[in-house]
């Protein structure tokens, strides 16, 4: 045995004689045992709190993770929603300011953004200065299957209301039908706090699973002939028209829907970033730096506000069953709605009626569906950018009608 | 704010009939203002085209799949292209780094021999 070893052995004795008495004499001035300590600290895990529910929620955020990387459904919003109802599912004892409803907690600063309804307009912002909205320009009467998608909102806000939910909370489901996460969540938090991780989720998830969705609806209420249409190519839009819209756009619908204001102000100053060609740098930022920050806080935090104890509830349930009812009429109505446009328009300028469900606004995604619905027919019929006019006017008509419910309601 | 006192199913059908009616009106508008615009604006081209000495038959209109073909012709041909690059070689003396990692000087078993 060397002389090294021997000091190792000397200093192992010493510490193995003085540590647990300093441990005991510092226990015994606090008037606690190192069992107690122990006790404490067992009592504060998560083993200690478990509860079935909370595994269950942990499967889901499991299943939306590997929706998103897995099926690529909407991965930046599935993600981070994912990842947040893992973290709001792990049990812990209240009152250290760690849970997502806890005053003054990391997570419950961060979700303030969602309860007061501020990260919605910036999202709507970056979404301003990635819409390029010459599909609608250039067929502006597209523009009305983005406004008849929105049949979904108000026909599920009578459903909530006749499943005995207060009008304001119905007002809050109903708006899932427009299909568009950020005003979901900027409506509820006005209406319906209570509800808002629900109904978040429920568009979100909705909003991912509509490829699955839609096609349904649209073959069953369309004929082989109605999807041969084909449309004429949209025109060049010059870049006047693109400067104006955005500012005629925000006046006229924010004078006739005034509380929308925080949403379409925020959308068409975006998009006047983006068209104005002057202002490169701030469109950069909004549609790309700004809006990710937002969409990982968002995300993170509406996830995390899924607490087992406060989301695996009866109503939740119907608000789930609601936002299927509600993404399927909106679909049906924009379908149809192509079809009465249809019989007053010359043959040259029919609508192909798949274009009418992607009035629902979760964009691209639904003018995606239309375009694939499109090629299952004929594969030369190219439906995108057709589909584009009615999916950004989605987005303006369920801003509208959130306006118009916050006023009527709150 | 409210617009209306909702307390019967009744007034729900009212406020969603008014509700669908606003929203409906509100892209109407819109529609109307750009047809409006579109117009000013194909007529102000072929303007431009009469003064630049072209009829009207003559303006070329593209389809959409000629746009198409057009678009992915570019798109490869741009993306083929490679990086542009000075075409200086240089060679640069790389001096070995110093790196304690295996140094013997500071390990902890430096034993005395």
């Amino acid at each position: 045995m060397n002389k090294v070893n021997i000091k190792f052995i000397f200093i192992a004795i010493i510490l193995a004689f003085l540590m647990p008495e300093g441990l005991l004499a510092q226990a015994a001035t606090e008037n606690h045992t190192v069992l107690e300590s122990l006790q404490g600290f067992w009592v504060n895990t998560g083993f200690s709190n478990f509860e079935f529910k909370y595994l269950i929620m942990i499967g889901v955020g499991l299943i939306f993770i590997y929706l998103g990387i897995a099926k690529h459904w909407e991965p930046l919003l599935l993600i981070p929603i994912g990842f947040g109802i893992l973290v709001g599912n792990i049990p812990f004892t209240e009152g250290y300011r760690i849970g997502i409803y806890e005053d003054g907690s990391v997570l419950n600063i961060l979700y303030s953004g969602v309860i007061s309804g501020w990260y919605p307009p910036l999202i709507f912002l970056g979404i301003g200065a990635m819409t390029d909205f010459s599909a609608l320009i250039s067929n502006p009467k597209l523009m009305l299957l983005g406004a008849a998608a929105q049949v979904g909102i108000f026909l599920t806000f009578l459903g909530a209301y006749e499943l005995g939910f207060t009008p304001t909370e119905a007002g809050a489901i109903g708006i899932i039908g427009g299909a568009d996460g950020p005003t979901a969540i900027f409506l509820s938090s006005r209406l319906a706090p209570h509800l808002m991780g629900a109904i978040a989720i429920a568009a979100y998830s909705y909003m991912a699973l509509v490829p699955v969705i839609q096609p349904p609806v649209m073959n069953l209420l369309t004929t082989k002939k109605e999807k041969l249409i084909r449309m004429k190519p949209p025109r060049m839009v010059t870049k006047f028209e693109k400067i104006i819209f955005p500012i005629i756009g925000m006046l006229l619908t924010t004078f006739i829907s005034p509380s929308a204001l925080p949403l379409l102000g925020m959308l068409f100053f975006g998009n006047l970033l983006k068209e104005s060609g002057v202002t490169e740098r701030l469109a950069d930022t909004a549609r790309y730096a700004l809006i990710n920050i937002i969409t990982i806080l968002l995300g993170l935090t509406v996830g995390a506000s899924t607490q087992a104890d406060k989301f695996l509830t009866v109503n939740s349930m119907k608000i789930f069953a609601l936002g299927a009812f509600s993404f399927v009429i909106a679909t049906a109505s924009g379908v149809l709605f192509a079809k009465i446009l249809n019989l007053f328009l010359k043959k040259e300028n029919k609508i192909n009626p798949l274009i009418g469900a992607a009035g629902v606004s979760a964009v691209p995604d639904s003018a995606r569906v239309a375009q694939e619905q499109g090629l299952k027919v004929d594969k030369n019929n190219h439906l995108l950018m057709h589909a584009m006019g009615p999916n950004v006017a989605g987005v303006i008509g369920s801003a509208v009608a959130a306006g118009i419910l916050l006023s009527m309601l709150s | 704010m409210n617009i209306l006192v909702i307390s019967t199913l009744g007034d729900m059908l009212l406020g969603s009939a008014i509700g669908i009616s606003v929203v409906f009106i509100a892209l109407a508008c819109l529609v109307i203002i750009f047809e409006f615009i579109q117009r000013m604006s194909i007529n102000a081209s072929k303007k431009r085209m009469l003064k630049a000495g072209k009829k009207d038959h003559e303006v070329v209109h593209t389809s959409g799949d000629d746009v198409v073909a057009i678009s992915v012709a570019l798109h490869l041909f741009l993306n083929s292209v490679h990086d542009e690059e000075s075409n200086i070689l240089t060679i640069k003396h790389n001096d070995k780094r110093y790196s304690p990692w295996s140094s013997k000087i500071y390990g902890l078993n430096n034993f005395q021999r």
